[in-house]
């Protein structure tokens, strides 16, 4: 036999023998097991990988209910309740899948904002984090189709106001949005290639995630202090580490989701969408799913359609300039005293835009939300760029294996952020 | 600080979601009901008095369209509301089922079978619309999860209040309050002008169990089945869910017990 | 493992930290493991059972009452059961007379219904209760087409005497549902459960009130 030999570890001569030939357990072994981590990462790492097993599990449980869904505008909402109520643990199929997708969006935003904390997404990790906020969009693309897909009374009226935002492009505004649709109306044409569109989407962000891990591997994972891995005392092997560490994490995650499925199951969603879609009767309030809620309020921010139109789209791909907008030499928030603050506010922000997103605009919602929608641009725009000229951040370690061992000084990078405070 | 936030988001992510109706509206007041908490079971003679409810009453206006008279039995979802087989089959047969078409082509009625939906009062919309005033009555079978809000959401039994609170809130509309031609005044309607007129009074039915049949006890009941309906796998979910729950606690627990170990000489 | 870290005293006391640690980190990461496979056993078992036959596709299969009154002498219906074609047969005494016939009989696989394709109550030479009516589910025992109904004598070749001929690999039965020997079809087609609830009504999904509990589920093969 010629050629490299199998570098897999085992005495198991059929893994050696197939190894030799297509070498997956070798990749297995040098991807998940002895890749070098940093080995100061803390719990908020863990989110990277939840966020894939979330993925997965949105594929398995999304693919045995379209085995009973029908996409028909006729049979579409009873499809539902038949599986829910005549399927064997058709209940348990869909409320994982309903309420999976809140808790993607949970795990994902997490994930972002670790990003953003740390600084993830700069040199030389620019692309890393672009394809992320693309998974981002396309996440966003699938759940909006998959939110119709139910056919109550809120899919019906969300789909029509989302579709309708294309309307205010000029000239071919109306044009694209009768293609969109397949007719003048949602309706069973749309119903149809929106089921289309659920079905393949996920397969594709799984595509992009692909492309995001090698993203990450070709310069490995940030960490918490920021600062480059020096050699082989800063890092540790991903296993058994960070897969038991990920394992733990998972058991926690699963914990909380299991108590919304079992006991809270449409807690995170809209009761309008018990009631079958009518075309002819519109909810006193259409409120998008709670996870589009900051977009939506900088969309009724702003009182003119195409420039809130702009506007809703802008706040999301203005994430993508994300890397050149932080113009700080240093990553982590860690040592830049006023961005640590000034991320909070920007929490404080989304999350008031979310509530915002949640209420009529009318009285002191449709001030605060242009207040909100003012700061999210002015953060992004303006005060990232001058707080990384203006901000003297605090002297760095010399290694992470330093900041690690030595734990007076410089706290414990594995400590959690906020607790030093 | 951020577990903080993270706790304050997902908390205010959670009061936004249940839409809140535009009308002035008084929220129901808070029942006790079985099936409530994470132990909660449906009580049979309450399932079944309701249903005797919906039957006589209810369902000379309004459809169940998604429920099937095989559910009540104990093949149905969560093992029905606890009547027999030979329950099910004879209730079912009290009903006239539209059938066909036969070899000649031609639609026929027979008595209903365990199998059939339960029968709908009106053909269709415009027919309810028609024979209501122009307002059709809503469809039951998920109203009570159609109709949930607020905290008593998060935990599946704002419907129920709201239904309760519906069939015992008629009064006399206030002083001033323009109520329009062929409406009734409904306390906890939103709006509070509905088109249904009280649907139950004291000894509107007869219980067959002998329960005295007070207007708060049909209501009762009735609310309870109707959330039997929207949710007929409730017990089920509730109790492999604390199954699952107590399971992830001691697989985490392990776990945790194990990432220590592994740890112990990094730090 | 657990007895490693024990051992005997005083021997192992200088390896008793290391030693008993590794392996206390050993049986955790064990057990994790462990639990993790179940709960994944678990988890698998709602996905598996969701593809089966849910609750109103089982109701749909509830037995169904068929009129024979107009079934003319001679002719077969179909009737749809379970999603499966059931074939009623009026056979004549002419026709009946056919599945007695010794040289043709020589000629089935498996004349005396031994395998079980049937209810006990129909494990005779005709194969039904009344002789008069034949039930038979219309699946071909070999991959499931449906035969076609040749009664005509020489109608599918010479010294044919009447009985099912199936197009996709040319499997022969009787008048009866008896398999020849010699076709690919493995096995007699199947009879239903069914009884009679009035002189021409049959209730096909349903036993005679003392003919056991038959099933098509504990058949050789449908």
């Amino acid at each position: 036999m010629s050629g490299t030999p199998s570098t897999v570890r085992t005495n198991n001569r059929l893994v050696k023998w197939i190894d030799t030939r297509l070498p997956i357990f070798s990749f297995m072994q040098d991807a998940a097991m002895d890749y070098p981590e940093p080995r100061n990462l803390n719990y908020w790492w863990n989110f990277g990988s939840l966020a894939g097993i979330m993925l997965v599990i949105m594929i398995v449980t999304g693919i045995f209910l379209a085995m009973q869904y029908t996409p028909h505008v006729d049979h579409a909402f009873n499809s539902v309740e038949r599986l829910m109520r005549d399927v064997n643990y058709g209940w348990l199929l869909r409320y994982l899948h309903m309420n999976g997708a809140s808790f993607f969006f949970i795990v994902v935003y997490i994930h972002i904002f670790r990003g953003y904390y740390y600084g993830s997404y700069k040199e030389p990790r620019e692309l890393l984090w672009m394809l992320g906020v693309l998974i981002l969009l396309l996440m966003m693309a699938t759940a909006f189709f998959g939110y119709v897909l139910p056919w109550g009374q809120m899919s019906y009226w969300g789909a029509t106001v989302i579709t309708n935002l294309f309307t205010a492009i000029p000239v071919i505004g109306n044009p694209i949005h009768t293609w969109l649709l397949g007719g003048f109306a949602v309706d069973n044409p749309t119903l149809n290639r929106f089921f289309s569109l659920h079905y393949l989407l996920p397969f594709v962000i799984a595509g992009v995630v692909g492309l995001h891990l090698i993203a990450l591997r070709q310069h490995g994972s940030n960490n918490p202090l920021g600062i480059a891995v020096k050699g082989p005392q800063d890092q540790i092997p991903f296993h058994p580490y960070y897969t038991i560490k990920d394992m733990f994490g998972l058991g926690v995650f699963l914990i909380i989701y299991a108590i919304f499925v079992f006991e809270l199951p449409n807690a995170l969603g809209d009761p309008q969408n018990y009631i079958q879609a009518n075309p002819l009767q519109t909810p006193s309030e259409i409120v998008p799913e709670w996870y589009l809620l900051p977009f939506y309020a900088i969309l009724r921010s702003i009182p003119d359609k195409l420039i809130g139109v702009l506007a809703m789209f802008a706040a999301i791909f203005i994430l993508f300039l994300l890397p050149w907008l932080d113009t700080s030499r240093v990553r982590s928030s860690y040592f830049r005293p006023i961005h640590k603050w000034v991320f909070w506010l920007l929490v404080i922000d989304v999350v008031a835009l979310g509530t915002v997103g949640a209420h009529r605009p009318e009285g002191a919602y449709i001030v605060v939300g242009r207040i909100a929608t003012f700061y999210y641009f002015l953060h992004f725009i303006v005060l990232l760029p001058l707080i990384g000229w203006f901000e003297r951040p605090l002297p760095l370690p010399e290694s992470i294996a330093a900041a690690v061992t030595k734990k007076s000084g410089v706290p414990s990078a594995s400590a959690q952020p906020g607790a030093a405070e | 600080m951020m577990r903080l936030a993270t706790i304050a988001a997902l908390g205010a992510a959670l009061m936004f979601s249940p839409a809140a109706f535009a009308q002035e509206e008084i929220e129901a007041p808070h029942q006790d009901w079985s099936f409530a908490g994470v132990f909660g079971t449906f009580d049979r003679g309450s399932l079944q008095r309701g249903f005797q409810v919906y039957n006589e009453v209810c369902s000379n206006c309004h459809s169940m369209k998604l429920l099937h008279y095989r559910d009540l039995g104990p093949d149905g979802p969560g093992g029905g509301i606890g009547f027999s087989d030979a329950e099910v089959a004879a209730i079912a047969a009290q009903k006239q089922v539209e059938d066909g078409p036969n070899d000649q082509g031609e639609m026929f009625r027979r008595p209903g079978k365990p199998q059939d939906a339960f029968v709908s009062p009106f053909p269709n919309e415009q027919a309810a619309r028609a024979a209501n005033g122009g307002a059709a009555p809503p469809d039951l079978s998920v109203i009570v999860k159609a109709r949930g809000k607020g905290l008593e959401y998060l935990w599946g039994e704002g419907g129920p209040d709201y239904v309760y609170g519906i069939l015992n809130g008629f009064t006399d509309a206030p002083k001033g309050f323009a109520l329009p031609q062929g409406k009734m005044y409904n306390t906890y309607f939103p709006g509070h002008a509905i088109s249904m007129p009280p649907p139950l009074a004291d000894s509107t039915v007869k219980f067959q169990d002998g329960t005295k049949a007070t207007l708060a006890q049909e209501a009762h009941d009735v609310a309870t089945f109707l959330t039997w309906a929207a949710e007929p796998y409730m017990e089920d979910r509730k109790q492999t869910g604390a199954k699952a729950i107590l399971f992830l606690l001691a697989m985490t627990g392990v776990l945790y017990g194990a990432k220590r170990k592994v740890w112990k000489d990094v730090h | 493992m657990a007895d490693l870290a024990h051992g005997k005293p005083g021997a192992g006391a200088a390896l008793s930290g290391g030693h008993g640690a590794a392996s206390r980190r050993d049986f955790l990461t064990i057990a994790g493991n462990a639990i993790a496979a179940v709960g994944a056993a678990c988890v698998a078992w709602p996905f598996i059972d969701s593809m089966n036959p849910s609750a109103d596709v089982l109701a749909a299969g509830a037995p169904v009452d068929i009129d024979l009154s107009h079934v003319q002498p001679g002719q077969q219906i179909v009737v749809l059961w379970r999603s499966r074609p059931i074939f009623i047969v009026n056979r004549t005494p002419d026709l009946l007379k056919t599945l007695q016939d010794t040289k043709d009989i020589s000629l089935l696989s498996d004349p005396d219904s031994d395998v079980l394709q049937q209810p006990g109550y129909a494990k005779n030479w005709n194969r039904s209760i009344q002789p008069q009516y034949l039930v038979l589910v219309g699946i071909c025992t070999h991959l499931g087409c449906i035969p076609s109904f040749m009664p005509q004598a020489n109608s599918v070749s010479p010294g044919w005497l009447g009985g099912y001929f199936c197009p996709c690999h040319g499997s022969r039965y009787d008048l009866s549902g008896r398999v020849y020997s010699g076709v690919p079809a493995p096995y007699n087609l199947p009879v239903p459960p069914y009884r009679f609830v009035s002189k021409t009504v049959i209730r096909i999904g349903e036993n005679p009130p003392d003919g056991g509990d038959f099933s098509l589920d504990s058949i050789e093969q449908i």
